[in-house]
């Protein structure tokens, strides 16, 4: 039993891996800045939790900046992937202008709030 | 220290003298009698108030025509009552009328007798003293009477406890006792604002010495008071003396010898007794003013309109005491300020240059709101000085908080980084975008499912 | 309804025609919404009302005098003496700002309108883009002729009138416009899946957050949303769209405003939305892995996340028995604070009553009586299925309308079209073609113009070629249309239903009128009242102002229950001990204790807060209801709760309030009664108390504290001042003395008579 589910999940796994190698490479760029992003927001949560949370609203900017991007680059993800069929009018070009103007008003918000 | 003022009076324009704030002192006198033979038996008493440059009106206590106003204009700064037996006054003076110009800041002369008219007793009593009740009680000590050539019934008292204030009796000690024949007066203990100037001793009561004592004296000992002085709210001053010939030329000559004590003095001492008092009570001493009271950050030299919590502030203040010519700087070290808000949030002794000017500094508290500086300074004999300046305290503005926290620089950069990433991050989607437009066949057939 | 037409019909013409008409109808709208709130303009003038607003309206003269950074920064030391009060950081600034901006913009295009007027003016403007608001967020879910439908009830609804008549400058006059805007663009980002409208909708959702502290309704009930949407299966990447960024921006947005600040993320409010953020990713996970891999794998891997999850389950729950105790304890914290949410979100008022009377006494956190539920949304109750209190009634106005908006445009549809179909079969056509009529009677019309559009354009068909493509068109069209008439009701009952709706429409329209002209529209700072020698006005209050603000030094200080603390501070611009921002809820206690507490200690607590003038609002000569003496309890009550010295049943006979003789000691010696009461007597003789309707109870006494200095012409407002302490202090008093002292007066005034 225990056996045959390790090989199921190895089975799992490798599927996995293999779907996820044929993703286009602009995802895949996309996923990298995505894990990064996360990256960052965890290493700022683990400063905190040693540190303390005295500059909160530095914390909370620098960790919801991270979370922010991430969630961005998620829709845009969403919206540029072109097998999804719920964007097929969406010109990639204005998924990609409107994520512009999105994280622009995000960073924005995140100086306002940094300090 | 007489012929001083006298050098001084000399200078002093008779009719320019009101009372102001600038000069304290009281100038116009009204003096009310019962009849005229006091203005010569009590002279020596007037002649030292006119030789320091006072105006004394005299006028007999029913005379129609006295008026303490007129055209809402007082016309006296200070009164002196020695008509202890008057029923009524005369012309639109009565008891309102008097207490009314003590309301309004001006002094006054009580003297009673054994005979005193409820007229009298009802001023003192507004003013705080109430005087024994029985019409025929005098003050009776028979070991603290004055020797005298007639065994009497020791009404005639010589009595040395005298309130421990240089600023009301001067700083001279008065070395001989003071005589006393007249009724006795008690004070509320709780009274704050009155003050007994003389006492009687242990071993005086009050009754009617003519009649045997049938029930205990409602007032003895120590308790009884036979000159008080009070300082009205406003600083207005009131001597109440239980005794009229305290204040005669035949008291204020005679020699006193109190009873028990082997040393005879040549001269009572009711001349430097009364002359001092009289300096006190029209404000030729013992009057302050505070002015110049001064505030600004450390380091600044204006008045700041608000200040914010934390803020280090200089206080500043200059008082100054009257000396019946002129205003001389006040040196004491117990002057203290607050900074007030429903309650002190800092209590600071002032320190003075010992030229008027005290000061200090100190934090302003980690607290908002509307603060107060207060300097309430009440001492014994001294004119209350009550000053209290509002100043409102506000918290740090929104640029004033830490910018730059070294703890928070991984937030910083983590931001920064962010917004580095969103740059790297667009040049590189972008160019790949052509990539992937060149080569469309490159997407992944899986996401179809998606 | 021409607009729902539009929209079904075949023909652009059509088409075009009612989107104008639709425009011209929503400007109408537009007027609509504006001028019916300006009856309270008309009929008295062109002021500020109540209290609170008195405050939005000081802080916007500040803000347009100052400037925006001043403002930010602003520390008020003239309310809540002495402890002042931070403006930039205990505001919703949104009113205010968007005031001011309008203010600036009229001034800078030199159209010279004072602060009073734009802020009179605010709320109706807002009111009207609020009803187009309404109007694209119904066109959203359900088509232009709802839209309209929903627009002109939301124009009218009274709930929303009585908030936003011509001088009601508080924050719900933006926020509901606000709010509903928030609601469109969500909408609008759901259904295009676009990150601009998301955008666009995070930055409408801090301007919501600027307006009102209602916004908690926005991040609650669209978390809701998106649960609901995810629980029955509908989720979809739009909705990852329209919410992800939404949590990320709108809460770094919301913590930028200074009052919600950290309370965007620390407080139970806003968990909800939290938690629902993190479901939608893990959601969004799935589907995505689900895509991705084969349903067979995808089970595989059901099966290992839940065998993984129930080993991680396991091991916590052995883990936690060995410590059950203080995790019954988190839980009993969990359900506490579960509560409180429930009771900030659904203000539960028997409960906040129960525990803060403060809140209790204020009106707008009472339970609603079915009355009022009725006059607020009138005919609309019909129409939605609902108890709440009165502040969520507002936010229930919008959404009655657009739920009624559509079920009326239905209605409409169903009952007119069942006509349409119906009336034709009266005349010889055949059926078929009677079915055909009305689409084809535009036709002609229709090719006409097309024609001379068509000039321009290079491909030109003919007639007939064009009827030939528009054939297989209509017959699926005439197809469904005989569905339809499977559903179609008898011409008689649609045609009385209709008449039904038109009146029950007609209604609703007149009740709003009505609701506007009478029932909301009465600034409260001037009264009238109707009595048989014609209109009486009552200016006791501005008139009270103006002799404070004349009459007394700059610095004073006025004292008074919390109710006219704005309108102190703003009308006569002195500093008041507490105002209609209950923060505090001690200071409020100490003045109430003070106005029911006797004289003497009474002054006391007034003195040592600086005090020198006491107003009290006293409504027993006129015959005004809402005066300080009826809120008097409320007074006790909250001065009780914090100095328990002072008992209520000491000021009830027998549990009842009163003032006359049966009242008891403690009431007749207040404070309260006595500045209230001082000299009634004197006005009719009797002292009757015409709110009360009672003579009073103690009708002869004395002021020894305090002394009238100013009463206002009908005794509604009266000021008194603090006596100064004693400049002397008086002996013993001496009663036997004094009638001693009178006695041989009169006897020898009786010696004197004698003679005579």
């Amino acid at each position: 039993m225990a056996r045959s589910s390790s090989k199921d999940a190895q089975d799992l796994f490798r599927a996995l891996w293999s779907a996820y190698a044929a993703t286009p490479t602009n995802l895949k760029i996309i996923d990298l800045y995505v894990i990064f992003a996360v990256f960052t927001a965890a290493i700022q949560v683990v400063y905190m939790a040693l540190v303390g949370s005295f500059p909160f609203n530095s914390f909370l900017s620098g960790v919801l900046s991270c979370v922010g991007t991430a969630v961005l680059a998620v829709c845009l993800r969403i919206q540029v992937n072109k097998e999804n069929k719920e964007f097929k009018d969406l010109a990639p070009e204005r998924a990609f202008a409107d994520f512009v103007l999105c994280n622009l008003v995000l960073h924005l918000v995140i100086m306002n709030f940094l300090g | 220290m007489s012929k001083l003022i006298f050098v001084f009076l000399a200078l002093i324009p008779l009719l320019c003298t009101s009372f102001s704030p600038d000069r304290p002192s009281d100038r116009r006198v009204l003096v009310l009698v019962d009849d005229f033979a006091v203005k010569s038996s009590h002279s020596l008493f007037f002649n030292s108030l006119k030789s320091r440059g006072f105006d004394l009106h005299f006028h007999l206590a029913d005379d129609p025509k006295i008026a303490l106003q007129r055209y809402g204009q007082y016309l006296y700064d200070a009164l002196i009552l020695f008509s202890p037996t008057i029923e009524r006054f005369g012309g639109s003076v009565d008891a309102a009328a008097i207490l009314d110009f003590v309301d309004s800041g001006h002094d006054l002369i009580v003297a009673a007798d054994s005979n005193a008219s409820d007229l009298i007793r009802e001023i003192a009593t507004e003013c705080g003293v109430d005087f024994d009740e029985d019409p025929a009680a005098m003050v009776v000590d028979h070991s603290g009477y004055a020797v005298s050539a007639t065994e009497g019934d020791h009404t005639l008292i010589a009595s040395d406890d005298f309130i421990k204030s240089d600023v009301i009796l001067g700083s001279k000690k008065i070395e001989a006792p003071v005589l006393f024949h007249g009724i006795g007066h008690s004070l509320n203990p709780t009274n704050s604002l009155v003050l007994k100037a003389l006492s009687a001793s242990p071993s005086a009561f009050s009754a009617n010495p003519k009649s045997k004592l049938t029930s205990p004296p409602s007032l003895t000992g120590s308790s009884i008071s036979l000159v008080s002085v009070i300082q009205a709210r406003n600083n207005a001053r009131i001597l109440i003396s239980g005794s009229l010939s305290m204040f005669s030329n035949r008291f204020f000559r005679s020699g006193v010898q109190k009873a028990g004590s082997p040393t005879k003095h040549e001269k009572s001492g009711n001349e430097q007794f009364f002359t001092e008092l009289s300096k006190w009570v029209f404000h030729e001493r013992g009057h302050l003013k505070a002015v110049n009271v001064q505030h600004h950050k450390v380091g600044e030299a204006n008045e700041p309109s608000i200040y914010r919590i934390n803020d280090n502030l200089e206080y500043s203040v200059e008082v100054y005491e009257w000396s019946g010519t002129s205003w001389e700087p006040y040196v004491a070290d117990d002057v203290q300020v607050q900074f007030y808000m429903m309650s002190p949030y800092v209590l600071k002794t002032l320190s003075t240059d010992g030229k008027g000017r005290y000061f200090t500094s100190f934090k302003v508290p980690d607290v908002y709101g509307v603060f107060q500086f207060k300097v309430e300074y009440e001492k014994l004999g001294y004119t209350s000085l009550s000053l209290s300046k509002q100043i409102p305290v506000r918290p740090f503005r929104h640029n004033e908080y830490e910018r730059f926290i070294p703890a928070a620089y991984p937030y910083y950069g983590a931001a920064f980084s962010m917004m580095a990433g969103f740059f790297i991050f667009t040049v590189v989607h972008l160019y790949h975008k052509c990539v992937t437009f060149l080569n469309p066949a490159f997407g992944g057939f899986l996401w179809a499912m998606f | 309804m021409a607009a729902s037409d539009a929209q079904n019909g075949v023909s652009s013409i059509r088409h075009a025609f009612g989107n104008v008409l639709a425009f011209f109808i929503l400007l109408l709208i537009g007027v609509l919404a504006f001028s019916i709130r300006l009856f309270s303009v008309i009929k008295y003038e062109s002021v500020i009302h109540e209290f609170d607003p008195y405050f939005n309206y000081r802080v916007t003269q500040f803000l347009t005098k100052n400037g925006i950074y001043d403002f930010w920064n602003w520390f008020d030391d003239r309310t809540w003496y002495p402890l002042g009060r931070v403006i930039g950081g205990t505001v919703y600034p949104g009113l205010t700002l968007t005031a001011g901006t309008l203010w600036w913009i009229l001034n800078s295009l030199n159209i010279p309108l004072s602060v009073e007027t734009v802020c009179v003016f605010t709320a109706p403007i807002f009111s009207a883009f609020a009803s187009w608001a309404t109007y694209l967020l119904t066109k959203e879910v359900k088509g232009a002729g709802a839209g309209l439908t929903a627009a002109v009830l939301l124009a009218m609804v009274p709930s929303y009138i009585s908030r936003s008549v011509a001088g009601s400058y508080d924050n719900e006059a933006v926020a509901i416009f606000a709010l509903i805007f928030t609601f469109y663009l969500y909408i609008k980002t759901l259904n295009t899946g676009s990150l601009f409208y998301a955008t666009l909708n995070s930055i409408a959702y801090f301007y919501m957050v600027c307006s009102w502290g209602g916004y908690t309704f926005i991040i609650n009930l669209i978390p809701m949303h998106v649960l609901l949407c995810i629980v029955t299966g509908r989720y979809s990447s739009r909705l990852y769209i329209a919410y992800a960024p939404l949590v990320v921006l709108g809460t770094l947005l919301a913590s930028l405003v200074p009052v919600v600040g950290f309370n965007a993320v620390m407080t139970s409010e806003h968990f909800a939305s939290f938690l629902v953020f993190i479901i939608i990713h893990v959601v969004a996970l799935v589907y995505y892995i689900k895509g991705v891999l084969s349903p067979k794998m995808f089970k595989v891997a059901v099966a290992l996340v839940v065998s993984v999850g129930l080993m991680l389950c396991y091991g916590g729950s052995t883990y936690s028995i060995g410590s059950i105790k203080p995790n019954k304890g988190m839980e009993w914290k969990k359900f506490k604070s579960v509560r409180s949410f429930l009771t900030s979100l659904l203000c539960d008022s028997t409960y906040a009553s129960k525990y803060i009377p403060i809140i209790a006494s204020v009106s707008e956190h009472q339970p609603p009586t079915w009355p009022s539920y009725f006059m607020d949304i009138n005919v609309l109750a019909f129409l939605v299925p609902a108890g709440i209190i009165v502040r969520l009634m507002l936010v229930l106005a919008p959404a009655a309308c657009i739920l009624s908006g559509i079920a009326l445009s239905q209605a409409f549809d169903v009952f007119t079209r069942s006509i349409k179909l119906q009336l034709p079969s009266l005349s010889d056509h055949s059926q078929v073609d009677a079915g055909v009529a009305s689409p084809e009677s535009v036709v002609p019309n229709d090719s006409v113009k097309m024609d001379k559009s068509e000039d321009t354009s290079k491909e030109r068909t003919s007639k007939k070629s064009k009827k030939k493509e528009k054939e297989p068109v209509e017959k699926p069209l005439s197809k469904s249309q005989i569905k339809k008439r499977l559903l179609v009701l008898p011409l008689e009952t649609s045609v009385i239903a209709i008449i039904l709706l038109v009146l029950l429409g007609a209604f609703y329209v007149v009740h709003s009128v009505w609701a506007a002209a009478e029932a909301y529209s009465a600034p409260s700072i001037v009264l009238t009242s109707h009595s048989h020698d014609g209109l009486h006005v009552f200016d006791d209050f501005r008139e009270a102002y103006a002799w404070l603000s004349h009459n007394t030094e700059v610095d004073d200080k006025v004292a008074s229950w919390w109710d006219y603390g704005y309108q102190t501070t703003a009308m006569a611009n002195r500093t008041v001990i507490v105002d209609n921002n209950t923060w505090n809820n001690t200071h409020i206690a100490t003045v109430g204790t003070a106005m029911s507490s006797p004289e003497k200690a009474a002054w006391e607590i007034f003195h040592s807060l600086d005090v020198k003038y006491v107003l009290v609002v006293f409504g027993g000569l006129v015959g005004y209801p809402s005066d300080d003496i009826n809120k008097f309890l409320w007074m006790v009550r909250i001065g009780g709760g914090v100095f328990p010295h002072i008992k209520e049943p000491d000021y009830l006979r027998d549990g009842q309030y009163r003032i006359d003789s049966m009242g008891t000691p403690t009431m007749l010696n207040c404070l309260m009664y006595k500045l209230s009461y001082y000299r009634f007597v004197e006005t009719d003789g009797k002292a009757f108390d015409r709110v009360r309707r009672t003579e009073i109870g103690k009708k002869y006494f004395k002021l020894t504290h305090f002394e009238e200095v100013f009463t206002t012409h009908h005794w509604m407002v009266r000021i008194y001042k603090l006596k100064p302490p004693k400049n002397r202090i008086r002996g013993k008093t001496k009663k036997s003395k004094s009638k001693t002292s009178s006695k041989p007066a009169s006897k020898r005034k009786g010696l004197k008579r004698n003679p005579f």
